[in-house]
């Protein structure tokens, strides 16, 4: 079984390792700092409507045609698993084995980026996600690749570190103060991500998580199938970018530890603080038209991307 | 009036200055260099003149920048744009703008140290770097290297890092010398009396505070009122509510009262010994002052014997903005000094064009020789003047780090000023935070780290 594991890259890698154990040090630095902040966060009664799924779910017929393979990227990992029955419904829905596979997978692209709204919950599966219609970035890209590779196309996660522009900051890190000290102790947020498909032999980059009404709210371009976000919304910690089959075990279980049980109400003020952005970012679209906007944004600044150099610096 | 009387003429007076400040003045001049130096008054420079220095300065820097400075140069690429494709000051358009947020994606650990390095334009020394620094250790090491890196703070606590070289900054220090200096001529003189409203220059790294050394060149005698170490860490502590921030506070406030008594103390011993005084700073460290005088009946008639030169932001408490009228309005009923004495700058950590105001409106004077001002549209496109944008500006002085910036500001800039002569486009008198951006300013970095709103 571990073998298993380790084949289809369930065990974390050493960036991830560092990068959770940075993370959880610093965490529970700010829990022991805030005891008292925490058991009032846990008694404080936050308003939280969930958002309601935007799409009907198309029905399931044991006639769909799916791929099922053991191969590396096209399998099922953990979180998700493509060969649900709502998961080849969709893929159907949305023209698998019908159209060429780019533009299949742009479709699927743009199904998840516009349509599962991002909240912040713990760590499930693909259909749960589905059948709900929000989630995290990383329940978003599970989604996407599962979408991808009922259908045959080749798809992972690409997962990094990341410190972020300041509209992004307002929303996810602002709205609560825990947060707000978890991220200024460590100076990054700790993991975004992106799908990647292979056609044609190129990985090419899926940036599902923010949808267009978030990126209109930032004031920022609506990023398209194949546009990276790195560079527009964020900045990736050097070093810190892994390309991984499957989400890493323990995952899930850390996830809904820290946002039932340690913060819930701050998980909801964070909810809330994105769904005002939503809304903010959907007026913004309905007043000017997407296309219009995207053109308009695009021409405007851009923030210029960097690699960083050492230089003479000598690190000891 | 007793200054036409006695008035210095101009060019003695900037002769003089510059004779204070012979250590800033390189020994040979780059192009943009020349273009703050040489021209005499650097307020009402014929334009012509004016745009002569300007194409000249700010060409040289875009060049210096594209060939020295990689991640610009990639940037340049994809926007399409070489130096050669600079032929006159219409073409400075064509020049990419970074946006102020940039400065502010600094990643932790060492990789900061390796994004500093990335941001600086040219080499730089050996600097060696350990597993455990933090980033006032490695702002430390730099600077031990040469180099004088500098911060401001928004109020999200994530500060805005530029590394200038010594040279830069050294341009920036007497460039906000002779903006203020020329503006208030012929107030100026060596030999008096001054209190700087900002933590002492020696004893941080907050761009507000540290540019304010070369103070200390142009006045004689300079007492300090935050006379404290003021750390990145301190300041990131003070903006957030948890343990150490309340501490951090805590004890701030305690020391607050002190600072506001030395400095009516050394108001009322100025005043009896009829010293010429020029006050330099945060705004609201001046306004608890006075609140102080009041509440204790107090007054002063400095006259012109007496000068206030803010900077920074107008907030004074966590909830109210003084507008700046009423704050000169303050000044003269408190202090007696005249509101053609009370001047306020505009400048930010990302530059070293300094704005100032002139003593007949209250208008804020651009340079026109090194500095380039736009006010342009959510597109990134330039405004026609008199309409509302946010403020961008090519500097010719940003040596070390390439300084084509759009700020977080909304401004609205006017071709001439409607109440003085001078050469110069100006910007309305006050300065706002662009919708959207958070709130930022040296004078309320330092009023929340001060907890100044808790001795209400």
């Amino acid at each position: 079984m571990f073998r298993e594991w380790k084949d289809k890259e369930y065990i974390p890698p050493k960036t991830m390792v560092k990068l959770f154990t940075k993370g959880t040090f610093a965490l529970s630095k700010v829990i022991i700092k805030n005891l008292n902040k925490l058991k009032k966060n846990r008694m404080e009664k936050v308003e939280y409507i969930p958002p309601k799924r935007k799409y009907k779910l198309p029905s399931y017929n044991p006639n769909m045609k799916y791929i099922k393979s053991d191969e590396k990227y096209l399998r099922p990992t953990l979180y998700c698993n493509p060969y649900a029955k709502e998961i080849i419904a969709l893929a159907n829905h949305l023209g698998a084995f019908e159209k060429e596979p780019y533009e299949y997978a742009r479709d699927v692209f743009e199904f998840v980026k516009r349509n599962i709204i991002l909240q912040i919950l713990p760590l499930d599966g693909v259909v749960a996600t589905l059948r709900r219609g929000y989630g995290t970035c990383l329940h978003k890209i599970s989604l996407f690749i599962a979408l991808c590779r009922v259908a045959g196309l080749k798809a992972r996660y690409k997962l990094y570190a990341l410190t972020m522009i300041q509209q992004w900051y307002e929303t996810f890190v602002q709205p609560d103060p825990l947060m707000q000290e978890w991220y200024n102790a460590m100076g990054y947020f700790m993991l975004h991500g992106e799908g990647e498909v292979l056609i044609d032999g190129k990985w090419i980059v899926a940036d599902v998580g923010p949808t267009p009404e978030r990126q209109a709210s930032a004031g920022i371009p609506i990023t398209k199938f194949g546009e990276d976000s790195i560079g527009i919304w964020f900045q990736a910690i050097p070093g810190s970018i892994m390309r991984v089959e499957s989400l890493p075990l323990g995952l899930g279980m850390a996830s809904k530890i820290l946002m039932e049980k340690i913060a819930p109400s701050s998980v909801k003020k964070i909810n809330n603080s994105i769904l005002k952005q939503y809304e903010k970012g959907k007026k913004i679209l309905e007043e000017i038209g997407e296309e219009e906007y995207d053109k308009k944004v695009r021409k405007g600044y851009k923030m210029p991307k960097i690699e960083l150099e050492r230089k003479s610096i000598i690190f000891e | 009036m007793k200054k036409f009387g006695t008035m210095i003429e101009f060019k003695e007076y900037i002769k003089k200055l510059n004779e204070r400040l012979k250590k800033y003045i390189p020994a040979s001049l780059l192009p943009s260099e020349e273009a703050l130096y040489k021209p005499l008054n650097i307020f009402d420079v014929p334009k012509k003149e004016a745009d002569e220095y300007k194409y000249k300065a700010i060409k040289y820097a875009f060049k210096h920048h594209y060939e020295n400075n990689s991640f610009y140069r990639k940037f340049c690429k994809e926007n399409d744009v070489r130096p050669d494709d600079i032929k006159s000051i219409d073409d400075f358009v064509k020049i990419p703008l970074i946006p102020d947020k940039f400065y502010k994606t600094y990643p932790a650990g060492k990789e900061f140290a390796m994004w500093l390095a990335t941001i600086y334009t040219g080499e730089l020394p050996n600097i060696v770097i350990r597993k455990n620094d933090s980033y006032d250790d490695i702002i430390k090491k730099f600077n031990d290297a040469g180099l004088v890196i500098s911060y401001s703070s928004g109020t999200s606590g994530r500060h805005t890092f530029i590394p200038r070289d010594k040279r830069t900054f050294y341009n920036s220090e007497y460039g906000i010398a002779k903006s203020v200096v020329t503006m208030i001529y012929p107030f100026w003189e060596y030999d008096i009396n001054g209190y700087l409203l900002m933590p002492n220059p020696f004893k941080t790294n907050v761009f507000a505070g540290k540019v304010c050394s070369v103070y200390f060149d142009v006045i004689k005698n300079v007492e300090v009122a935050i006379d404290r170490e003021i750390t990145a860490d301190i300041i990131q502590a003070a903006m957030q509510d948890n343990l150490k921030g309340k501490i951090v506070r805590y004890a701030m406030q305690r020391e607050n009262r002190k600072m506001i008594n030395r400095i009516v103390k050394w108001l009322k011993e100025q005043h009896k010994q009829k010293n010429k005084i020029a006050m330099v700073g945060a705004p609201f460290i001046l306004y608890f002052v006075m609140e102080e005088l009041k509440k204790s009946g107090e007054t002063f008639d400095f006259g012109e014997n007496g000068a206030v030169a803010t900077g920074g932001g107008w907030k004074i408490y966590e909830d109210k903005r003084m507008p700046v009228e009423e704050f000169r309005k303050m000044v003269e009923e408190v202090l007696g000094i005249p509101p053609e004495y009370c001047l306020d700058l505009y400048g930010m950590v990302e530059g070293n064009g300094w704005m100032v105001h002139c003593p007949e409106g209250h208008y804020l004077h651009v340079p026109t020789t090194y500095y380039h001002a736009m006010v342009i549209d959510e597109n990134g496109e330039p405004v026609a003047y008199g309409e509302k944008g946010r403020f961008a500006f090519l500097d010719g002085l940003a040596l070390s780090y390439p300084g084509f910036i759009i700020s977080g500001d909304e401004v609205r800039m006017l071709e001439e000023c409607p109440c003085c002569h001078r050469n110069t486009p100006v910007l309305e008198p006050e300065v706002k935070r662009a919708k959207g951006d958070e709130m930022r300013g040296c004078a309320e970095e330092m009023r929340r780290v001060l907890s100044m709103d808790m001795s209400r």
